[in-house]
């Protein structure tokens, strides 16, 4: 139920926000912050209450709400929470909670609609971490494309509309041709077993499939879907464009929790759902992760778009997500979840970061930036923590997870290891890339300096800050509580 | 009398039709090009017609007149057509003094 | 005919009714408000004897007729979209040129030829019900007499109209030579008892293109981008849901009484014609600034999905009535948009003339963004669970082939979709608002309307289920 409540809360704030702030666009504001929070401490009071149970069952599970929706095709409005989920839904409403406040001034017409969009596109997310009937899920991935479209093409930069396009074509093509492959699974299902026909994950686990063939286009279905999310590298053209276009707060939402759903995807369906399909072509996606990871490099070093920069980082990072996946030793199962909550902090930052400089100097070209450090050395510090996570700084969160993913790939193919190894320092070359153009050098002609943080900046960034450091520390919060999951997955697929 | 015979004559009269349709550029001609395939129908239907009570007769009076009966729904609903359409047509007339379906491309492509 | 056979007519002669109630109304020269209103409520009559004569289905009244769940499924939809159409004719001839009160008359009889299709059993009801919905068509499409876009349409109506019917005639005579029976049910016990001959699939094939070419699908769509552009908006409206709702209806009563499913050529020829349409409508509707054409392509783009439910066979049927019943609600919802937004002098059709709606007028743009995603059968909206009933029925047949078609075209579609919804959103130029010439009670009662329909949507979109079950329970009356 808390669950339900959860993303109602999230979808009635929504709308709230839209009719209120026609008259009161500051309470706009407020309702969405109130709304985001409230979802963020449904599920960590409920947390905190039954934790000590839960290690004390070792159920997997930690919430089940099950109804039916429409029975005459086995469809029900199934919502359950275990571990991965968990982690992901605090990381959705972490993120939330910041792309409200890191809005708060930027948008300034048609503020309403803006959080509106905001809030649907984060109850989309949550609903799809959360869905354990697979029509329900697919109507959550596509309920959160929506919004994120109208925010896109609404609120964006100037290209908007090209991106905005770009992004809800391709990722509505993988979700198109997932929804294909639900349906095949759904019917191969039925007819096992006797007919009855339902979308339950945890009935659809059971089913076995004759031939590989028939598994393996049915898995290829999700995995597109999910890839493209993800998303790798041949297919990874849509993100660019939308990252760089979209307000902060979409970016922030796209690279920090969109990115996910994909990644999440794979774990949870791709995986369980046919693991002998996804052996059979575990090393072709590693490869392609590894060569999402040097090509992302590459091409983020090459760019002079400070947030087209970013967003080619996520490309690389989200390589080794792929590699880890698919190396299906737990270890590096491990490794893939931590990169998850790190890799959205951290490029979440950077984001946060890319969209107070553009705020600040209407630009988002580096070459027109540099020594900034002097104007905002708050800024610079902090800039320089979330460079430091992203090329992998030991004690910060980055360098857990993808030393954990690099350790579990080892095993399973020590040439792909060493090269994704190499792009780490690819990824120190455009880390540091950015520190030097844009907060060290000559300062440009700006004819006042720009500000440092207000303390509205100061909130967002601490929270992201300690967040990144907390577990680059002490991750073992987050490994204990996905470790039921990935245990059972790793075990099963091997 | 062989039936392939009316229905050589239907289809020819059929096919003039249609090639009239095809050919004019004449609404009213067209128009009755159509009347014209309307009415290879109708003697279709009543050659039919006559040809299964023929063969039904000794079942029951009434078996096969159904094909005839279709031609009175036709001779009306065509005469209903006709007055519509030609109603149309002068309306045609009045807007582009022309009955020339060529002209018809006004609208967008 | 006993008096249950009678009774089981009702709704039908209720609407019939309705036409003469108009012709009365006019000869007493009473005002357009009054006719709408009377209209209306007899249309609520309608409704009501469906209802009332519910118990008493299924029946046959031969040889012509008969009433049973499909008709009276398909009925429901036909009066639904009539109800809609008739309240967005009252705004938008209130303030044409043209004296509105014939209209009705037109309106109601098309309505009910278009009625009699869903009940006809037999080729001589299937031919009436036809003509009387053409007939009607015409005068309707062409109704705006001084207007030479409407003249064009209805000259391109009739005529390729007229040429269908003719063709329709001709194949039911080689039907009927074969069999020496029009009834369909005889027809298909003939044809079970001896087999199908060349002459028989050829007056098979010429009926499947009268019906091509009354639901626009391709090769016989050629007229429709022009007569939707040129008719009156609400005509237009009329023209893609009850005119096709009803050919759709007799189509699959034919279908099924002569097992059309079971026949190889029918079925590839079918699904080529499917492919077709899914393929060339959407792409035929991306270069489109048109919104009138644009929907018209994208209706023969709907109606190729639809096809992929027909071919299904029985199991499709209950997807089918869903699919039709979500487009009737989408597309008079969008249509309800474009004649609110007509002017006195042209429709509202440019895709310039909608820029920067949603800053002008939210909620028109809302109700719009609300059709066009439930176009694109985006989730949260009708069009979302129609197009997956219709996917899950055609991978239960193992229609792959149409299956990833009708996928990947959809996402040709999503472009012309959202490009509409970006101009809505796109920042507005600087022009004066319509002047608004009716009484606000008038818009009022439009705008309530175009409410309920995209709450409709809305509801279809996250409950299908109670309309599934319901569709399900007619659809076993027979």
């Amino acid at each position: 139920m808390i669950l339900v409540l959860m993303i109602g809360i999230l979808l009635v704030g929504g709308l709230t926000c839209w009719l209120v702030a026609q008259r009161y666009p500051l309470m706009g504001r407020l309702i969405a912050l109130i709304a985001v929070i409230i979802a963020f401490l449904l599920p960590v009071g409920w947390y905190a209450q039954y934790a000590s149970e839960l290690t004390v069952t070792g159920n997997n599970w930690l919430i089940d709400y099950q109804v039916n929706w429409i029975p005459a095709f086995g469809i029900s409005f199934h919502l359950a929470m275990d571990g991965l989920s968990f982690i992901m839904i605090l990381l959705t409403f972490l993120l939330g909670m910041l792309s409200v406040l890191c809005s708060w001034n930027e948008v300034r017409e048609k503020t309403g609609f803006y959080f509106f969009n905001l809030l649907w596109t984060l109850a989309g997310i949550a609903g799809v971490f959360v869905a354990m009937d697979l029509f329900l899920f697919y109507f959550f991935w596509e309920v959160m494309l929506v919004p994120m479209y109208f925010l896109i093409a609404i609120w964006g930069d100037f290209n908007r509309r090209y991106a905005a396009y770009k992004f809800f074509i391709f990722t509505q093509t993988g979700g198109l041709l997932m929804l294909l492959a639900i349906l095949a699974l759904y019917f191969i299902h039925a007819q096992q077993n006797g007919g009855q026909f339902t979308f339950d994950y945890f009935a659809l686990l059971n089913t076995t499939f004759d031939n590989n063939v028939t598994a393996r286009w049915i898995m290829l279905g999700f995995l597109i879907a999910f890839v493209i999310k993800l998303p790798m590298v041949p297919l990874h053209n849509w993100l660019p464009d939308a990252h760089s276009e979209a307000p902060t707060a979409g970016s922030l939402i796209l690279a920090g929790l969109l990115l996910k759903t994909g990644a999440y995807g794979i774990i949870r369906f791709v995986l369980t759902l046919f693991p002998e399909a996804s052996a059979s072509i575990a090393w072709w996606a590693m490869l392609l992760g590894v060569v999402g990871i040097v090509y992302g490099a590459l091409l983020a070093f090459a760019q002079t778009d400070l947030k087209r920069l970013i967003a080619y980082t996520s490309v690389s990072h989200m390589g080794f997500v792929l590699l880890g996946v698919f190396a299906f030793r737990e270890i590096a199962l491990q490794g893939v979840v931590m990169q998850l909550l790190t890799h959205g902090v951290s490029t979440g930052a950077l984001f946060v970061l890319a969209g107070m400089l553009k705020e600040r100097l209407h630009t988002r070209d580096i070459n027109q930036m540099g020594g900034l450090w002097t104007a905002m050395p708050h800024m610079g510090a902090l800039a320089m923590v979330f460079v430091m996570a992203s090329l992998g700084l030991p004690f910060l969160g980055n360098f857990i997870a993808e030393f954990l993913i690099l350790m579990g790939a080892f095993e399973v193919s020590p040439v792909l290891t060493i090269i994704a190894s190499a792009g780490l320092v690819l990824s120190a070359l455009y880390s540091l890339r950015i520190m030097q153009k844009v907060f060290q050098g000559q300062l440009q002609t700006v004819s006042e300096p720009p500000k440092d943080l207000s303390a509205r900046e100061w909130i967002i960034m601490a929270s992201l800050t300690a967040t990144i450091i907390f577990l680059g520390l002490y991750p073992q919060p987050v490994l204990d509580t996905v470790q039921g999951f990935v245990a059972q997955l790793a075990r099963s697929n091997l | 009398m062989l039936i392939e015979k009316y229905i050589y004559l239907a289809i020819a009269l059929f096919c003039i039709g249609i090639v009239g349709v095809l050919a004019r550029r004449n609404a009213i001609i067209i128009f009755m090009c159509i009347e014209l395939m309307l009415n290879a129908v109708n003697l279709l239907l009543v050659a039919f017609s006559k040809m299964h009570h023929a063969a039904a007769v000794a079942k029951g009076a009434t078996a096969g007149i159904e094909g005839q009966l279709f031609v009175f729904f036709i001779m009306v609903v065509a005469a209903a057509e006709v007055s519509v359409g030609l109603a149309i047509i002068v309306m045609m007339y009045r807007n582009t003094h022309s009955v020339d379906v060529n002209f018809l491309n006004r609208l967008k492509h | 005919m006993t008096n249950l056979q009678l009774l089981a007519l009702l709704p039908f002669m209720v609407l019939a009714t309705a036409a003469v109630v108009v012709i009365l109304l006019i000869a007493f020269k009473q005002s357009h408000t009054v006719i709408q209103v009377t209209g209306f409520f007899m249309m609520c009559a309608v409704v009501l004897a469906m209802w009332f004569v519910r118990d008493t289905l299924p029946r046959e009244v031969p040889p012509l007729l008969v009433v049973d769940g499909l008709a009276a499924l398909f009925t429901g939809l036909i009066i639904f979209s009539v109800l809609v159409v008739g309240l967005l004719s009252y705004i938008y001839f209130e303030e044409r040129e043209e004296n509105p009160k014939e209209y009705y008359i037109l309106l109601f009889l098309a309505t009910l030829g278009a009625a009699v299709l869903t009940i006809s059993r037999h080729f001589i009801s299937f031919f009436i019900g036809l003509e009387l919905l053409s007939v009607s068509l015409y005068a309707l499409i062409a109704y705006l007499r001084n207007r030479n876009n409407a003249i064009e349409a209805g000259v391109k109506y009739l005529m390729l109209a007229a040429l269908t019917s003719a063709f329709l005639l001709f194949g039911m005579a080689l039907i009927y030579m074969e069999t020496g029976s029009m009834e369909f049910t005889a027809i298909g016990n003939a044809i079970t008892k001896s087999g199908t001959s060349v002459l028989f699939l050829m007056g098979i094939g010429l009926i499947v293109v009268a019906i091509g070419f009354k639901l626009a699908l391709v090769p016989f769509h050629l007229w429709a981008a022009d007569v939707y552009q040129g008719a009156p908006a609400p005509v237009t409206a009329f023209i893609a849901t009850v005119s096709k709702i009803g050919v759709f209806a007799v189509f699959v009563r034919f279908a099924q009484a002569i097992h059309l499913h079971e026949n190889a050529l029918a079925v590839t020829v079918l699904t080529v014609i499917a492919i077709a349409c899914m393929i060339a409508g959407n792409v035929l509707a991306l270069m489109q600034q048109n919104i009138k054409r644009l929907l018209a392509y994208s209706s023969i783009a709907h109606f190729g999905y639809l096809l992929v439910a027909f071919l299904s066979g029985d199991a499709g049927v209950g997807a089918g009535v869903f699919y039709l019943l979500a487009y009737s609600i989408t597309l008079l919802s969008a249509f309800g948009i474009i004649t609110l937004l007509s002017t006195r002098r042209k429709d509202a059709d440019e895709l310039s003339g909608y820029r920067g709606l949603f800053w002008r007028n939210p909620l028109m743009a809302a109700i719009f963004t609300v059709a066009l995603l439930s176009l694109a059968g985006i989730p949260l909206t009708a069009g979302f669970p129609a197009k997956f009933f219709i996917l899950t029925v055609g991978v239960q047949q193992h229609m792959w082939l149409l299956a990833v078609v009708l996928v990947l075209t959809s996402v040709i579609g999503l472009y012309y979709y959202l490009r509409i919804i970006s101009t809505l959103f796109a920042s507005p130029p600087l022009s004066p608002a319509k002047e608004k010439s009716l009484h606000p009670l008038f818009y009022a009662a439009t705008y309530t309307s175009l409410v309920v329909l995209m709450f409709l949507l809305a509801w279809l979109g996250i409950f299908p289920g109670f309309i599934i079950d319901n569709v399900q329970e007619f659809l076993v009356i027979r």
